[in-house]
């Protein structure tokens, strides 16, 4: 009896589970169906977007290639005439043509091959000298390029500006130097480097006139590069008292080292008028100018200056009196041994040495009570012998 | 002679094989270190002109691998734009026969070369 029940009741379990199973399986069924539907439409849509994406790649290397063989072309034709004014042979008057092809012509209107052009020819020409490089320079002008580099020079981007005034430079277009003064000011620096070396490159020391107006700072490479750009040329006289009392630190300190470069002695005293100036570097140029341009009187203002300025300005003073001190200077030099900065006391000693015999007979009665005054002098008198 | 050429920039080695066949030589052109002194045994040369900076293999090394090899009968010519002493006398050191500093005038280099030319002839 209980058996029978058992096996009734598992009947009606199973059968009230008979629904609940098929619409299980229904639903297994139609998720399946969605699902490969699903996937079906995912594989669709990869299939197009690779599609796409090897037509854009082919398309993309299509026109590299043909850009790439279009340059090499390019770059054929370039070379060729460079390479025919390089090794032109004809005499080279202003009016002579360096052979041109058509292509070569019909080519310049293009902006892509001008550009090139004038890459590879800027390229030779900083590669070569002599009548070759004029020859280069010739084809330059002849072709009209220093128009568009004119042209440039209006850009508002200051990068392209500075290479435009760096191609006029190198190719020596001297005719725009009107046009590049005012790029001598510019508030970037690199376009006021490139026309303040081109000015100097065009007229040598006249380019200098730009000082006269400029109101940003010239760095110190600049001033190197302007300082050894003037070297290469013969000394002229230049007025440079107005410099001197410019308002600009940077054009002071510059025409300190100018006046010390070219031993402008009649500065003398404006030079001097320098030591008070409130710009450090100023002074410090100031001090190593004097070392050069001096009168009997000029270690004096240095003296009385001394005390006033730090460590490293006293140094540069104690080098200065060195090479031009005098017998007046000794007592000076002596109240420097005591102070306890060995830099300080190798100054001194050195400048006593040099200090002819008076300067050196005080330095030995001083040695004889300081041992390491003594070191010192002993050291300095070796490298002296040496 | 027959003249091998290192040069990585093109517009320039151009230059130099057009100035050089233009002189009655017969030219190797190599645009790298390793390029050249793989023709240099190739073809053992007359004379080799060589920039110093170059990829994989400098010219100075190229002066190394020649001097070593052919100590007496193959001339080195350096074309450079690196006119530091430093290097000038490295590469003199190294056994360079003439050094040329970039720019350099293409007739300069030309009478430069002739000097060889006679040398090796005579």
């Amino acid at each position: 009896m209980i058996g029978l029940l058992q096996v009734s009741m598992m009947e009606t379990l199973l059968s009230s589970l008979i629904p609940i199973i098929a619409s299980i399986k229904l639903f297994l069924t139609f998720a399946f169906v969605i699902r490969l539907r699903t996937l079906g439409l995912v594989i669709i849509f990869f299939t197009i977007v690779m599609v796409v994406l090897l037509v854009f790649i082919l398309i993309f290397i299509y026109l590299k290639n043909k850009h790439e063989k279009k340059y090499a072309k390019y770059k054929i034709i370039s070379g060729l005439l460079i390479r025919k004014a390089v090794f032109f042979d004809g005499i080279m008057l202003e009016e002579t043509l360096i052979p041109v092809t058509k292509r070569a012509t019909k080519l310049m209107v293009n902006n892509r091959f001008r550009k090139l052009f004038t890459e590879d020819l800027i390229t030779a020409k900083n590669n070569i000298t002599g009548t070759s490089a004029e020859n280069l320079k010739h084809l330059y002008r002849q072709l009209n390029l220093h128009k568009n580099a004119f042209q440039d020079l209006k850009s508002t981007r200051w990068h392209i500006k500075a290479k435009a005034i760096q191609e006029l430079n190198l190719m020596e277009i001297i005719e725009f130097k009107d046009n590049l003064f005012p790029f001598t000011n510019h508030k970037t620096e690199l376009v006021r480097m490139e026309a303040q070396t081109a000015l100097i490159q065009f007229t040598g020391f006249e380019g200098l006139q730009f000082l006269d107006t400029i109101t940003y700072s010239i760095s110190e490479w600049q001033q190197i590069k302007l300082l050894q750009k003037l070297s290469n040329l013969p000394p002229v006289h230049i007025k440079i008292d107005d410099w001197l009392k410019s308002t600009n630190n940077s054009v002071v300190v510059f025409a300190l080292k100018l006046a010390r470069n070219y031993h402008h002695f009649e500065l003398h005293d404006l030079i001097l008028t320098c030591l008070d100036h409130s710009d450090a570097q100023v002074r410090q140029q100031a001090i190593y100018c004097l070392g050069e341009i001096y009168t009997n009187e000029t270690s004096i203002h240095l003296i009385s200056r001394f005390w006033r300025e730090g460590l490293k300005h006293q140094l540069l003073i104690i080098k200065a009196l060195k090479n031009i001190g005098s017998e007046n200077d000794i007592p000076f030099l002596l109240t420097l041994l005591p102070i306890d900065n060995y830099e300080m006391k190798l100054a001194a000693v050195e400048a006593l040495a040099f200090n002819g015999k008076k300067g050196l007979s005080s330095l030995n009665s001083y040695c004889k009570k300081d041992i390491e005054i003594h070191n010192i002098s002993m050291q300095v008198k070796e490298e002296l012998v040496a | 002679m027959k003249i091998l050429v290192a040069e990585d920039d093109e517009l320039m080695l151009k230059m130099l094989e057009f100035r050089l066949k233009k002189d009655g030589h017969e030219v190797i052109v190599t645009h790298d270190g390793r390029e050249a002194l793989a023709k240099i045994e190739e073809f053992k040369p007359d004379l080799v002109i060589t920039d110093i900076m170059m990829p994989f293999l400098s010219g100075l090394e190229i002066i190394g691998a020649v001097k070593k090899q052919y100590p007496n009968t193959m001339p080195v010519i350096i074309i450079s734009g690196m006119g530091q002493e430093s290097v000038v006398l490295e590469a003199f050191q190294l056994g360079a026969d003439d050094y040329i500093t970039k720019p350099f005038s293409p007739n300069e280099l030309s009478v430069r070369v002739k000097r060889f030319d006679r040398a090796s002839t005579s």
